[in-house]
């Protein structure tokens, strides 16, 4: 009873611990997941539901060489940093917004985006990974990656084709 | 024919408190040591797979060393100073030997950045005399056979109790 009194008289450093301790070892752990641009891939995907982080572990099991860590976000990632998506080396965009962010995209091959999810027949890629809306996603490489040279986000873009 | 007194801050009772304190502090810096260490292993060991479990890991390590910090550095090591504190002060300060019956009185209040007292009223051949007990010593007070108190400041520091 004393035990639970005292609990209760300092339950506001309780939480406020709670709080700082979540959101110091969140602010270490995106730190420990993440390394510069130059040695991580950057996927990011127009979608209504991804799974982030199964993707990303599927893609890291064959890296290009030079490269450390594969991340994959969804588009509202943007609202917590901008800086990412400007770096983005590969996007997955539905055919309605690829026209908005046109400059920052690049043809996988030829002309326009690579297909990946045909709303007509309901087949793509991906799709133990990704939700789609029904209309034509399409998936470009990043106008500003800095895997383009080096051909990984093209390796990668490829194998996202294939799974 | 004076009876035995019984000193409620004896040294022995200081030096056993002083090592109370030592003792959880002590604990606690270990305890913080040790989940500062985990932490930083889970952190060093995180892969794009582990880091969702690792970082609910850290999380719940800190929290929970963070709270048993918080409780046994205000509750334990937070009043074990306080009342070394008001002992030291007690020790000091010259004694008045009031005879009659004591009796505790009324319930727990604490002195402001002290320890937790309650009230005594010892009835004397002249009246009622009014006097402070630490909250852990009361119960020395309920025995029949104190027949005077020795007071400090106030606060009762010694009884004596008949044959």
């Amino acid at each position: 009873m004393r035990v639970l009194k005292n609990i209760a008289s300092q339950l506001h450093s309780f939480v406020l611990w709670l709080l700082l301790s979540a959101i110091f070892w969140g602010w270490i752990f995106s730190r420990a997941t993440d390394t510069t641009f130059d040695k991580k891939l950057m996927v990011f995907c127009d979608v209504p539901h991804i799974e982030d982080t199964a993707l990303a572990i599927a893609l890291e099991e064959e890296l290009p060489e030079g490269i450390r860590m594969i991340q994959v976000h969804p588009f509202s990632y943007v609202m917590f940093d901008t800086v990412s998506i400007e770096h983005a080396d590969i996007l997955i965009v539905p055919a309605s917004d690829a026209g908005e962010i046109g400059a920052r995209l690049l043809p996988l091959e030829g002309e326009g985006g690579a297909p990946v999810y045909d709303p007509v027949t309901g087949q793509g890629a991906l799709l133990g990974y990704i939700t789609y809306t029904d209309e034509p996603y399409y998936l470009y490489l990043g106008a500003s990656s800095a895997h383009l040279e080096d051909g990984a986000a093209a390796q990668v873009a490829r194998r996202m084709l294939a799974m | 024919m004076p009876g035995n007194i019984i000193e409620l801050y004896s040294p022995e009772e200081l030096a056993r408190l002083e090592r109370r304190v030592k003792r959880h502090r002590t604990a606690l810096s270990v305890l913080a040591a040790a989940a500062l260490a985990v932490c930083i292993a889970l952190a060093a060991h995180v892969t794009t797979a582990s880091a969702p479990k690792l970082e609910l890991a850290a999380i719940a390590v800190s929290t929970l060393a963070g709270w048993v910090c918080i409780y046994d550095g205000i509750f334990i090591v937070g009043a074990g100073k306080k009342e070394l504190r008001h002992a030291e002060m007690l020790r000091t300060e010259p004694r008045v030997r009031v005879e009659g019956r004591a009796a505790v009185t009324g319930e727990r209040f604490t002195i402001r950045k002290s320890v937790g007292v309650r009230r005594v009223a010892i009835a004397t051949e002249g009246g009622i005399e009014q006097a402070l007990v630490q909250e852990n010593h009361a119960r020395l007070l309920e025995d029949p056979r104190v027949i005077a108190v020795y007071t400090a400041h106030s606060y009762v520091a010694a009884v004596e109790v008949g044959a």
